[in-house]
């Protein structure tokens, strides 16, 4: 277990918001390293802080004191600049409401990182459709989001958080919006590119999901309460 | 670069989206700019018509006229004025004297002969004018039909006359051919008819109004007929006016020099007509000038009436603007979340805000168009717009895109990509 090739870790994470003056502690000393090539789950209810985790690992939000390094850059370094560049490369988003651009066709919706990474045009076209194709959507070419069932949608935000080659996957709650049958379908998607390889942080509230991950995290009240590993 | 592009689909997407939001919301910018280019057009033509009117005069001219002196600056003693005579104005020895000035090529003579022109009982609004035969060319008319006052007219003092247009339409009945070789009677002389003159840039004259209107005969002719006295037998006593000419248009041999040519002018008669101002002069090329920096005035201030209506519009855009950044939350957080730079984000919200005020200035641009096609339909002015007007509009209301843009999509650079997600 500990020669694994961490990605990330956070030690001694401490997040700290203020309202009307007074502090209110969201995260309370989180401990947490990710491994690259594992799939894992951060499991709470509302309240628990999970949002807050989803935040400073996707580092929209940076933390109160506590290092977080990912690879080999310690995130609370850097500028907004810095970690928008961050997010864009290392980091692929999904989000549970998809978050797709309805004005743009699937292929324009997957090129967005790419775009904003100011990657040229030819390799973002074949890398657009290599993902499409891969994600299973290769006879949806050209639809636009409105077009597309959920889970389909889905998939197109799953092909547009690759984009970048992301060094994780970070997904919040990614089968909230859809039906069981649905969701399963993309645990499975999911699945299929952890064994690809793909790193993947998936912050669910929802304990059903548990069975899929290789690590567990338990968040209760800002504290890691459970932490277990499994093997693969 | 592609991010342009998908920035402008993306306006051209929400602008589709809410089409009468974008409407109503540009419609300060379509006012603004409609309104400018009507304004120019409507200044533009009516700077042009009146700047046509005085090169018409000729911008190589000065024109000097006799005045009547105001009643009470006369001197009841001198000879030039007494009760029941008067004598102003220009005289030959004025003509032989400024022929002796440098850069004068030459002077066209014209003498109001103060003859009324009746038909039938009728006294017509026609001047019977005794001319050299330079007017034509220095005056810029055109002979319509037969011939214009000769040389040998001139010399030979012939009884014959050429008419102006207007003057023809009064004189004679529409469709009538045979007017040139017939004769034409004015008070007790007679003349005969060989040319129609035709005036079409407008000249007018002081004093004697435009060529159109009136009958031409040769200066010497009426020299040796009537002499240079006018007796007018309507008042209650005899009047007689002794006036030698009434116009001098002077052609100058080198118009760099006009102004020159021109103090001198004006300070030969304030010597030689120091007793009473019987006299007066116009430089059209003067005119022009002024007439231009009027214009310009002008255009700047209706400008800056139709500016406050383009500022207005920007406002009412930047408004809509922070409204649909508020909306907009979750799609600017998910792009920052994508990796967005708030340079990015920047970007994009003023590159819609410009497309909005430029679609917004095309429309305005058609809108002023039209405008003025209706002014110049039913009010009868003429209207010009010129290119420029146009490309400035289309440049004005892009700038007002980034000058109202920019605040708005500040904004959206600086909304915190964590509470804009949360917000779904």
């Amino acid at each position: 277990m500990e020669n694994r090739d961490k990605i990330v870790s956070l030690e001694h994470i401490f997040k700290t918001y203020y309202a009307g003056g007074n502090p209110v502690p969201v995260l309370k000393d989180v401990n947490l390293s990710v491994g690259r090539g594992e799939f894992l789950g951060i499991l709470g209810t509302s309240g628990s802080g999970k949002s807050t985790m989803l935040n400073i690992l996707g580092m929209l939000d940076v933390p109160t004191s506590g290092i977080y390094q990912l690879e080999e850059v310690q995130v609370d370094l850097l500028t907004d600049s810095e970690l928008a560049t961050i997010r864009n490369r290392k980091i692929g988003f999904i989000f549970q409401g998809f978050n797709l651009f309805p004005h743009l066709t699937i292929e324009q919706n997957v090129e967005i990182p790419m775009l904003y990474g100011r990657v040229d045009r030819a390799t973002r076209r074949q890398r657009a459709h290599e993902l499409i194709e891969r994600v299973g959507l290769g006879h949806r070419f050209g639809h636009r989001p409105n077009q597309l069932s959920g889970g389909e949608c889905q998939r197109v935000a799953i092909a547009r958080a690759l984009s970048n080659y992301p060094a994780f996957l970070l997904a919040d709650e990614p089968t909230g919006n859809l039906d069981e049958k649905t969701g399963l379908e993309i645990m499975k998607l999911f699945h299929e590119l952890n064994d690809s390889g793909v790193t993947i942080i998936m912050v669910t509230h929802n304990p059903d999901l548990d069975e899929h991950f290789d690590q567990i995290v338990h968040l209760r009240d800002g504290r890691i309460v459970h932490q277990e590993y499994r093997k693969k | 670069m592609m991010l342009a592009t998908d920035a402008l689909r993306l306006s051209m997407h929400n602008i589709l989206l809410h089409k009468v939001r974008s409407i109503l919301t540009s419609l300060g910018i379509i006012f603004g700019v409609g309104s400018v280019i009507a304004m120019l057009a409507v200044s533009e033509g009516a700077k042009r018509a009146a700047l046509g009117q005085i090169e018409a005069m000729g911008i190589d001219k000065i024109i000097v006229y006799s005045q009547k002196p105001p009643p009470n600056s006369v001197d009841s003693q001198t000879s030039r004025s007494i009760q029941y005579a008067e004598s102003y104005g220009l005289t030959q020895a004025d003509y032989h004297n400024l022929m002796k000035m440098d850069n004068i090529a030459r002077i066209t003579i014209l003498r109001n002969v103060r003859k009324n022109v009746l038909k039938g009982l009728d006294r017509l609004d026609v001047k019977l004018v005794a001319v050299t035969p330079s007017f034509l060319r220095d005056s810029g008319s055109q002979i319509e039909m037969g011939r214009w006052l000769s040389v040998p007219d001139m010399i030979n003092k012939q009884p014959v006359c050429v008419i102006g247009t207007e003057a023809r339409r009064k004189l004679f009945e529409l469709g009538q051919t045979d007017i040139v070789g017939s004769m034409l009677k004015v008070d007790t002389e007679t003349y005969r008819i060989v040319g129609i003159l035709n005036n079409d840039m407008g000249t007018q004259y002081p004093e004697l109004g435009t060529p159109g209107n009136m009958i031409f005969i040769p200066l010497t002719l009426s020299d040796a007929l009537f002499g240079s006295f006018t007796i007018n037998k309507e008042s209650a006593v005899p009047v007689v006016t002794q006036i030698d000419y009434d116009v001098f248009i002077i052609s100058v041999a080198k118009l760099e020099y006009i102004d020159n040519t021109a103090n001198r002018v004006t300070q030969y008669f304030r010597t030689s007509h120091s007793k009473v101002k019987d006299w007066d002069l116009i430089i059209p090329l003067d005119l022009l000038k002024q007439r231009e920096a009027t214009q310009n005035i002008f255009t700047i201030v209706m400008s800056s009436i139709a500016g406050i209506s383009l500022i207005v519009g920007g406002i009412g855009i930047m408004n809509i603007m922070l409204a649909s950044v508020y909306e907009r939350r979750k799609e600017i957080g998910t792009r920052r979340a994508l990796g967005a730079q708030k340079g990015d984000i920047l970007f994009q919200f003023l590159i819609e805000t410009v497309f909005l005020t430029s679609m917004g200035g095309i429309l305005g641009i058609l809108l002023g168009v039209g405008i003025s096609k209706v002014i110049t339909f039913y009010a009868n002015m003429p209207t010009y717009y010129s290119p420029i007007s146009i490309i400035a509009a289309l440049l004005i209301s892009s700038f007002v895109g980034v000058l109202f843009g920019t605040y708005p999509a500040w904004k959206a650079a600086q909304q915190n990509p964590i509470d804009v997600l949360r917000s779904n």
